[in-house]
């Protein structure tokens, strides 16, 4: 069995929002400088998910893809240190600044190229856009089932069977291999790499393809091949208005409370 | 439960051990305001810079270029200065190696030898977080949620710290017959974090003295301004001060808890006097209630020693050989000697003292137990320093300052 996980390099989420300014003439968030850099936590459930089937189907061969330029590399080790066996780095500045769909088409064509791939997963959502649309494009793309929003997923008689997050419960659904299942983070907290499975990662295959490798128009790919517009990026402008509620006892400050809320129509 | 596996991470590119991290509370802006150390996962006698544990009475203070920083030397002097640190550093340098730790460090083990109940933990595991928010939010907890808490435990750290020694400053500026004391003032300035007070008594149910926005500052004595090993400091383990440990230039105090070790140092005044600082007098005091009328600041800390491996999270050990190993230090001078226990106390054997042994340091020490019977064992350690102290040396006070208490480590062999 072959498990692609497709994983992000994103600046960490739990940085402050101090730590982020947008660019509005380039329509682009910049981070701070230093500014630390990790695999999208929904993505390193992804890899969790995909050793979890592998304790249950010895053999099974994973492979970690990312799409950055050199400094995502640290997100193929970091995943190969989980316990992957073997990562593809696409680097390619024609790569850069692409939509979801032009994200899900280059990762189509990487579980194209590698050939023989049973079962694709990827994080419900990178954590930094949030889009989460990249799984269901890459399905779309190649053809075969989508289940999204997995929190446990379990491989047998060439079909995969998904406990999937619903708003009110989950459900179970099952379709056959080969599908792409994206991982929510009910899945579970993600192993901590072991020092000896790191040092393992440093020295397991890492291939970089580019555009070419993999078969593509440089005008189909990137920002070149995005579908989408970024008409404006901004940060809303929040306006808070404080109101003290003056009462001579705790009660009556109460009601004049609730009463304000009333009038707001927030009761 | 077994300590795990060896954590993995990429350094500088290569596969590595984890490195030890500070266990942080940060602001909203993403900055760190307090931590504590991870001592149980470090080696060594020098706590990495990043490791090092944090505590703030008031607000850190937005950082100050090192090249237009002042400070100001007054009072009972014969020629006030205003120096610039390029100036300070003109003066003959000295480096100490010396423990840090909060006054309030451990204080939950004397509740636990006292009263019993859950013995705290050495694994770090204070919510630095929820503490930074609270302190954000000026909120006040509850003495139920204070008693909730995980009490303070990885306030102390061990640093190289280079400086000039502050009796030099002061003989420059030339000190008056009748100087009684020396007055720190640091540029950090707030007001108190109440919930920090009741936190370390354990308890939220009394009223504190609110000074209102005050600087930090503390009066030392003048023989301890005198000693050779206190430091006007401006580097820390091999570089520049950080922000966020007191840059551009800190007091280093050794022997004497961090509350001593004032961090952005602007302003030092000599007096005929001790001063009533807020700090001195109202929260760093010895005393039996929040009412007790002759309370008494804290100075040197008493004799310190802990037991590293094993903790009570490794029992069950196997039987065989175990290194019972850990790190003692004393506020008055060098360690001279640990003994351990493996029966309780009823036995005590000198453990080994690794080199060096230095005067504010702490002292690697360790004892190979060789155990053959099944069974439960309370591992004692307790050390002795130079001028014949034998641990422990501070009695309760409500504050719960300078716990020196022996803690045994409970383990049981299979």
């Amino acid at each position: 069995m072959h498990i692609v996980v497709c994983i992000k390099y994103i600046p960490d989420p739990e940085a402050a929002f101090s730590m982020f300014r947008i660019d509005e003439q380039a329509n682009k968030v910049v981070p701070a400088s230093g500014l630390k850099h990790v695999v999208s936590p929904f993505d390193e459930q992804a890899i969790e998910a995909a050793l979890r089937i592998r304790e249950q189907h010895a053999g099974a061969r994973i492979t970690v893809v990312t799409l950055g330029n050199e400094l995502s590399r640290n997100a193929l080790k970091h995943g190969l240190a989980m316990g992957a066996d073997d990562g593809v780095l696409l680097d390619d500045r024609a790569l850069d600044d692409g939509d979801s769909y032009a994200t899900a088409l280059t990762l189509s064509a990487v579980v194209k190229k590698l050939g023989n791939v049973d079962l694709v997963l990827t994080g419900r959502q990178a954590a930094d856009g949030d889009a989460g649309i990249v799984g269901a494009g890459i399905a779309e793309l190649l053809g075969i089932p989508v289940v999204a929003f997995a929190k446990d997923v379990a491989v047998a008689a060439n079909a995969v069977r998904v406990e999937r997050v619903l708003d009110d419960g989950t459900e179970i659904v099952e379709t056959a291999l080969p599908a792409v299942v994206t991982i929510s983070n009910e899945l579970g907290t993600p192993r901590a790499p072991s020092l000896r499975e790191t040092m393992r990662a440093a020295r397991k295959p890492v291939v970089v393809w580019n555009t070419r490798d993999l078969g593509l128009e440089v005008s189909t790919v990137g920002a070149a091949g995005s579908r989408t517009v970024r008409e404006r990026l901004f940060a809303p402008i929040k306006n808070s208005r404080c109101e003290m509620i003056e009462a001579v006892t705790p009660e009556e400050q109460g009601a004049k409370l609730a009463q304000r809320l009333r009038e707001a129509k927030v009761l | 439960m077994p300590r795990g596996e060896i954590e993995g991470d990429w350094v500088m590119g290569w596969p590595d051990r984890k490195r030890a991290v500070l266990n942080p509370g940060k602001d909203a802006q993403g900055r760190v305001i307090n931590g504590r150390a991870p001592i149980t996962e470090l080696e060594g006698l020098l706590t990495p810079t990043d490791a090092y544990y944090v505590v703030n009475q008031l607000e850190v203070p937005e950082p100050i270029h090192p090249d237009d920083w002042i400070l100001s030397i007054g009072g009972l002097v014969e020629r006030p200065i205003e120096i610039s640190l390029k100036d300070l550093q003109k003066f003959p340098g000295r480096t100490v190696r010396a423990v840090t730790e909060c006054a309030g460090n451990d204080a939950g083990f004397f509740d636990y030898l006292q009263k019993g109940g859950k013995k705290p933990s050495r694994i770090n595991q204070q919510d630095m977080q929820a503490r930074a928010a609270m302190r954000e939010t000026n909120a006040v907890p509850s003495s139920v949620e204070i008693s909730n808490e995980s009490t303070t435990t990885c306030a102390m750290s061990a640093g190289e710290f280079t400086g000039v020694p502050l009796a030099e400053v002061l003989k420059k500026v030339g000190i008056k017959n009748n100087a009684v004391s020396v007055r720190f003032q640091g540029f950090d300035r707030g007001q108190p974090d109440l919930a920090v007070q009741y936190r370390s008594v354990g308890r939220a149910d009394f009223k504190l003295v609110d000074p209102g926005v005050i600087n930090y500052e503390k009066g030392m004595p003048m023989a301890k301004a005198m000693h050779p090993d206190t430091l006007l400091a401006w580097s820390m383990n091999g570089e520049w001060l950080t922000h966020i440990h007191g840059a551009p230039v800190r007091m280093v105090t050794p022997g004497w808890s961090g509350n001593w070790w004032v961090k952005w140092l602007e302003q030092i005044e000599v007096l005929d006097h001790l001063p009533q600082c807020y700090y001195q007098h109202h929260y760093f005091t010895y005393g039996n209630a929040p009412d007790d009328p002759n309370k008494e600041m804290i100075t040197s800390m008493g004799v310190r020693c802990i037991i590293l491996n094993p903790l009570d999270e490794d029992s069950p050990l196997q039987r065989g050989p175990h290194k019972i190993q850990g790190r003692a230090w004393s506020g008055m001078g060098m360690i001279k000697r640990v003994e351990v226990s493996v029966d309780g106390g009823k036995i005590w054997q000198d453990a080994h003292l690794e080199e060096p042994v230095e005067r504010w340091l702490w002292v690697r020490w360790s004892l190979l137990w060789e155990v053959d019977m099944p069974g439960s064992y309370q591992i004692l350690a307790r050390a002795t320093d130079e001028t014949g102290r034998v641990q422990p040396q501070i009695p309760w006070n409500y504050q719960r300052k300078h716990f020196d208490g022996i803690v045994p480590t409970d383990v049981v062999v299979v």
